[in-house]
């Protein structure tokens, strides 16, 4: 699939300031089918279609890396914390195993 | 005579459906494996590498006790470590002893995270434990392990 699918990074709480430690969660639209499930309306099993890896980084260094298989639920969910130094850009990269590559990112912007 | 013969026959052939067809279809189900099929054992062992895993307080898991929907179940994992260069968390594992991939996220943690947590939300085939295994960056492993009841399994 060439489009882009939909993702979101969220920070928590909203309002932080630098030497914080913040929530960052990630949350895509994924399957995340399992190989062992059958399509209901062809009745075929569909492929196991999941994303294998992710990598949180702020500025390019990336900070927390995942490598995650299809026993995670459908539309994934994930969240880890990140000690607030001044502004940055945090990106995540994920990539599944047919092969799909994706990334998203968002600004980090402490006040005070 | 054909009405009777014709009948029997009729009836025959709908006894033979009836016990074939759900047996065929059972064998069929019964077929698919997961590609990365893998016993927990297999999995901490990959992990570890042979090393002891203590139990311990540090660690604290957070799942619910009753899991109405297995196929969304929120794990909260959280970690005591002063996150420093030379004393942080390096990985956290999230295991399931019964699924079919008893794997389901690893994640490797830095300094730069400021605290040892991580949430994520995972499927359960039935009811089994859930298990957080913590590799520290001294080289020792943590865990963590919390039972929880599925009522409706969410693998197939």
């Amino acid at each position: 699939m060439a489009e882009a699918r939909k993702s979101m990074i969220k920070f928590k709480p909203k309002k932080y300031k630098v030497g914080d430690t913040i929530k960052v969660d990630f949350i895509v639209i994924h399957p995340m089918d399992t190989g062992i499930k059958k399509d209901k309306k062809t009745g075929k099993i569909k492929p196991a279609h999941y994303i294998d890896n992710i990598t949180f980084s702020l500025d390019g260094k990336p900070f927390t890396t995942m490598k995650v298989w299809e026993t995670v639920s459908t539309n994934p969910y994930f969240s880890v914390n990140l000690k607030v130094a001044g502004k940055g850009k945090i990106t995540v990269d994920y990539t599944d195993n047919m092969g799909e590559k994706n990334s998203k990112s968002k600004k980090l912007k402490p006040k005070g | 005579m054909k009405r009777r013969n014709f009948l029997k026959t009729i009836c025959a052939a709908s006894a033979v459906a009836a016990v074939t067809t759900p047996s065929m279809v059972l064998a069929k189900e019964a077929k698919p494996k997961g590609a990365n099929a893998l016993s927990y054992d297999a999995a901490v062992k990959a992990i570890t590498g042979g090393k002891a895993v203590t139990k311990s307080d540090k660690v604290s898991l957070t799942v619910p006790e009753i899991a109405e929907n297995g196929a969304v179940v929120p794990v909260k994992v959280n970690v005591e470590s002063p996150m420093t260069e030379t004393d942080y968390v390096k990985a956290i594992h999230i295991l399931t002893t019964k699924n079919g991939n008893a794997r389901s996220a690893d994640v490797m943690l830095t300094p730069m995270n400021g605290k040892g947590y991580f949430a994520t939300r995972i499927k359960l085939g039935g009811t089994q434990d859930i298990v957080a295994l913590v590799e520290m960056s001294d080289g020792s492993f943590l865990k963590a392990s919390k039972s929880v009841k599925v009522t409706i399994g969410g693998c197939g």
